[in-house]
């Protein structure tokens, strides 16, 4: 019979690399290569004729200081940002009503908000096209109600906006949720008990404290937002165009490879450089509010 | 318990919930109308389109050729590979480990879109066609963090002292994992497994690159359908995708505590 080792001893044999390697091998393969591969792209001369050429160049980075890509990138990041904050100013009330209420309702409304999460992209959009449409439900209501003229609301920022928030409103429920099971009800209890009103206690109590949970949530709707592309294309007409589209379209229609590999970079380094800040500045409040 | 929750909250949770599902219920509202337009509501209940969808043979392989063979495959090869990879970060120790971990969890934050159009770039260079497998290839990176953030949960949820017992009564540790622990993990496994046939289910960010010309996945051929010619057998594959869908959580949520999964 073999003596049973230890576990921590048989921890330290190279057995970890059996295990860890096919996915960490994998990942290199079709994650960290193909990305090594657009970076490279992205400094090739673009041809019309032979799509890129291993040839040096700055021109694909200098391009996205035209008008046309700076007024699409800047229109990007405010929709994402309006976004972020309608989806923050929905689930931070709907976080909470989940995280204090009985395991039953909790059970059913977790259901009810990663269901739709899980549903393909682009029928949650399919879903507000006939929504939205000329002869849709919005539009139907508002003749009942006896307008003349139906509303365009397809094919607008707004379209986008809601889309975007609808699809993304979970992202900021969840973990807003986690944070706010962590707070002990007796501190709400205490807050009331000496006086202050639910608004009062909840602007003063729960919001500091969910801090983290709001701002991890943040980071996951801004960043789902930011690389958008089934809503924009079918929800955003030419109004609403976001840089997701762009690079679809760069990559499979304009067989602009080099164009798409920078845009690609860029958006990658400005989602990076965001989100990075982000949490720079939550670290260093915690920082500030321990020393005081 | 005074004064939790204020009752003002709950019409707001409903309005909310309203916007969160009313793209969903339309969806299945439609797809049992009779007319050939997106009436809601419906003026009259057929099950016309189910038929239009059975009938049509893009949609039927589409869904059951592609899509469901495609999340099948992914499920698997994702389950296997994710559940070796956790029970590497949880229970062995080497150096590195943290960061192996955030690399493993990584496609999670990494746009779908733009990996798609990385990994269409990237075969582009290899001078690889694009078909069913590469999609499948594509499907297997952003599934397996699933499967590893289930696999994980489950594992430092047990209790160590089971695997323990079964080597003092004579087990390798190899028999231990394989008689004790993995029995236990069956629920992670199954959740992780659905997880993973979902993503790939749902997913078209990576399919409208990946996926090959000839061989559309169920919500690409949806996605170029409201593009060009829209009639509501769309809306019966849609109703059919949320059904299956929120079946899949539903079985899961029983087994496991689903709000990891986010």
């Amino acid at each position: 019979m073999e003596r049973a080792e230890p576990m921590e001893r048989a921890g330290r044999s190279p057995a970890w690399a059996l295990f860890v390697g096919p996915y960490g091998i994998y990942l290199l393969v079709f994650l960290v290569l193909p990305f090594a591969n657009v970076a490279l792209l992205s400094v090739y001369l673009h041809s019309p004729t032979k799509i890129a050429v291993a040839e040096f160049t700055g021109a694909n980075y200098a391009k996205l200081w035209e008008a046309y890509y700076f007024t699409l990138f800047l229109r990007t990041l405010r929709l994402s940002l309006i976004v972020t904050v309608l989806c923050a100013v929905l689930g931070l009330p709907l976080a909470y009503l989940l995280a204090r209420s009985t395991s039953g309702i909790k059970t059913l409304g977790l259901f009810l908000l990663i269901m739709p999460l899980m549903v393909s992209t682009v029928i949650r959009v399919f879903g507000w096209v006939v929504i939205l449409g000329n002869e849709g439900l919005v539009n139907q209501a508002l003749r009942l109600l006896g307008a003349e003229e139906g509303l365009r609301l397809l094919y607008t920022e707004g379209a986008v906006v809601l889309g975007l928030s609808q699809q993304s409103l979970p992202f900021m429920v969840l973990p807003i949720m986690a944070a706010i099971e962590r707070i002990s009800p007796s501190l709400e209890e205490a807050a009331q008990n000496l006086g202050a009103s639910w608004g009062q206690m909840f602007a003063r109590v729960i919001l500091p404290l969910s801090m983290p949970g709001l701002v991890s949530g943040a980071l996951l709707v801004f960043s789902v937002s930011m690389s958008a592309f089934i809503t924009p294309a079918l929800m955003g007409g030419r109004k609403g165009r976001m840089v997701g589209q762009q690079i679809y379209e760069e990559v499979l229609t304009a067989y602009n490879w080099p164009g798409a590999a920078s845009l690609t970079i860029i958006l990658s380094a400005l989602m990076l450089t965001l989100v990075g800040l982000a949490l720079w500045t939550t670290r260093r409040r915690a920082r500030l509010e321990m020393a005081r | 318990m005074p004064g939790r929750a204020p009752r003002f909250l709950w019409p707001f949770a409903i309005a909310v919930y309203a916007l969160l599902l009313a793209p969903l219920v339309v969806v299945i509202a439609v797809s049992f109308g009779s007319s050939s337009t997106f009436d809601f509501p419906p003026r009259g209940l057929s099950l016309r389109w189910y038929r239009a969808f059975f009938s049509s043979e893009t949609f039927v392989r589409s869904f059951f050729r592609v899509s469901q063979v495609i999340g099948l495959s992914t499920a698997l090869v994702a389950t296997v590979v994710g559940a070796l990879a956790a029970i590497g970060l949880v229970r062995l120790r080497f150096r590195g480990r943290q960061a192996v971990e955030t690399f493993f969890l990584s496609p999670l934050v990494v746009p779908h879109i733009l990996l798609g159009a990385a990994v269409y770039l990237y075969l582009a260079r290899l001078a690889w066609p694009t078909s069913s497998i590469t999609l499948l290839l594509g499907h297997i990176v952003i599934a397996t963090p699933y499967v590893i953030r289930c696999v994980t949960a489950g594992l430092v949820g047990m209790d160590p002292r089971l695997e323990e017992a079964a080597m003092s009564l004579g087990c390798s540790r190899a028999q231990a994992f394989v008689k004790v622990t993995l029995p236990l993990l069956r629920s992670s496994l199954v959740t992780g497994a659905v997880f993973a046939f979902i993503i790939s289910f749902s997913d078209i960010n990576l399919a409208l690159f990946l996926a090959g010309p000839g061989a559309p996945s169920l919500p690409v051929h949806i996605f170029a359908q409201i593009q060009f010619e829209a009639d509501p057998s769309i809306a019966a594959a849609s109703a059919l995708q949320i059904v299956i869908v929120g079946g899949l959580i539903l079985l899961v949520q029983r087994l496991f505590r689903l709000r990891l999964m986010v």
